[in-house]
């Protein structure tokens, strides 16, 4: 049997740069995006199985990943601090001008976000920030695509109220 | 071809395997995209060249309790069995534990009227420049390594490649290094294994031994956790302004 201390170490030189980068990206802080990365993988590596199948670690890597990192920026929200609360700029893979999931901003400002569940959030930073598909969404979170459709429209006509009530 | 750019969890399959990645030909006509990769590949590399070295301890903790936890939870009809055997381990040396029989171990550092052998505990120029003499009693895979009170693992011998350098024969060792500049103490260990000794176990070992601050550094003299029939030595320099 492998030592769990090189296998973990092994598996961290191998998926550790994926979980950088999603924290990066949604936490916007390089000492952030570290300290996430560590507290991330220290949750993944509870499953050195699953982390192990290469088929399918990816996408159950991002939904911890994402997950985690919505909550910092959740509560950091809540503690009303600034450094993780940088509105999330909106993918080129997002739905173009005129698509019906169109974000109607550039960026996806945490007022908006913080106003939503987990899963929520999590979808529309799937849709909008990474620029997924419907059906990738669902697969990256493990949750039906019915779900992901009835969220995202929620989300979208509530974000647009928002956004509508905050111009100047 | 789908004319939305892929997300950046389709980006992160194609980084892991670009050869057989689906993107290959959007990301031929997108440079938007283009930049997208090379950035996801400097982000990697920093992930590989800072964040990896300073956290990689917490992730292999984590790994050891999870794995201590489990076969707790799964093998209670063993527990008879486990009890004697933990009644035997107690009464002998720890699993870990590898002799420190030792070998000759020198650090020379350079001044201003030559080199000088640095005694254990000595004082050295915090920016100083070193060179190292090693006489292993067998042949064997060679590793050089520091730390200091910051917890920082530093490789100085050899400076390439996984496993530690082949040693036949002692002598002087090409090569050296030169200190951070940051006054405390650094404790240098050399460690001869009788086979490939992976950098990482290495580095975990010196950092459980001597990783916890300036205290551990200067008492954390004996490595454990090391192969069977590895051999250890050790010299603590005071690098000073």
């Amino acid at each position: 049997m492998s030592d769990p201390r090189d296998e973990a170490a092994r598996l961290y030189r191998e998926h550790g740069a994926a979980v950088y980068r999603r924290c990066l990206r949604l936490l916007r802080d390089r000492e952030a995006a570290r300290d996430a990365t560590q507290e991330v993988f220290v949750k993944l590596v509870r499953d050195m199985k699953r982390l192990k199948d290469r088929e399918t670690a990816l996408p159950w890597i991002y939904r911890v990943a994402t997950n985690h990192c919505l909550n910092l920026r959740r509560d950091a929200a809540r503690r009303g601090e600034d450094a993780l609360e940088p509105a999330l700029e909106v993918s080129p893979g997002a739905p173009p001008d005129g698509h019906p999931d169109r974000y109607p901003d550039r960026q996806l400002a945490q007022q908006v976000l913080s106003r939503f569940d987990g899963t929520t959030q999590a979808i529309a930073v799937g849709v909008f920030v990474d620029g997924m598909e419907r059906e990738e969404v669902a697969e990256a979170l493990g949750i039906s695509r019915r779900t992901v459709t009835r969220k995202l429209e929620r989300f979208l006509g509530n974000a647009r109220k928002f956004l509508a009530r905050s111009e100047p | 071809m789908n004319p939305r750019c892929p997300s950046d969890l389709a980006l992160e399959r194609h980084l892991r395997d670009p050869d057989r990645s689906p993107l290959g030909a959007h990301l031929e006509v997108c440079p938007a995209c283009r930049q997208r990769v090379a950035r996801m590949e400097a982000e990697g590399e920093e992930f590989r060249r800072l964040v990896y070295p300073a956290t990689v301890g917490a992730i292999e903790e984590a790994a050891e309790r999870a794995a201590a936890r489990r076969p707790w939870r799964l093998s209670l009809w063993l527990a008879p069995v486990a009890a004697a055997a933990a009644v035997a381990i107690l009464w002998g040396p720890p699993s870990d534990y590898v002799g420190q029989k030792g070998f000759p171990f020198t650090a020379w550092v350079a001044g201003p009227a030559g080199a000088r052998a640095v005694p254990d505990g000595g004082e050295v120029p915090a920016a100083g420049a070193l060179r190292f003499r090693v006489q292993p009693p067998v042949p064997c895979r060679l590793w050089v390594v520091s730390v200091d009170a910051g917890g920082q693992v530093s490789r100085l011998f050899p400076a390439q490649g996984d496993g530690g350098a082949e040693m036949r024969d002692g002598g002087a060792l090409p090569g050296g290094a030169v200190l951070d500049g940051r006054p405390g103490p650094e404790r240098l260990f050399a460690v001869c294994a009788p086979g490939a000794l992976p950098f990482t176990r290495l580095e975990r070992s010196v950092r459980e031994t001597a990783g916890g601050g300036a205290v551990a550094v200067r008492s954390g003299k004996v490595l454990r956790g090391l192969p069977r029939g590895a051999v250890q030595a050790t010299l603590l320099l005071e690098k000073r302004p």
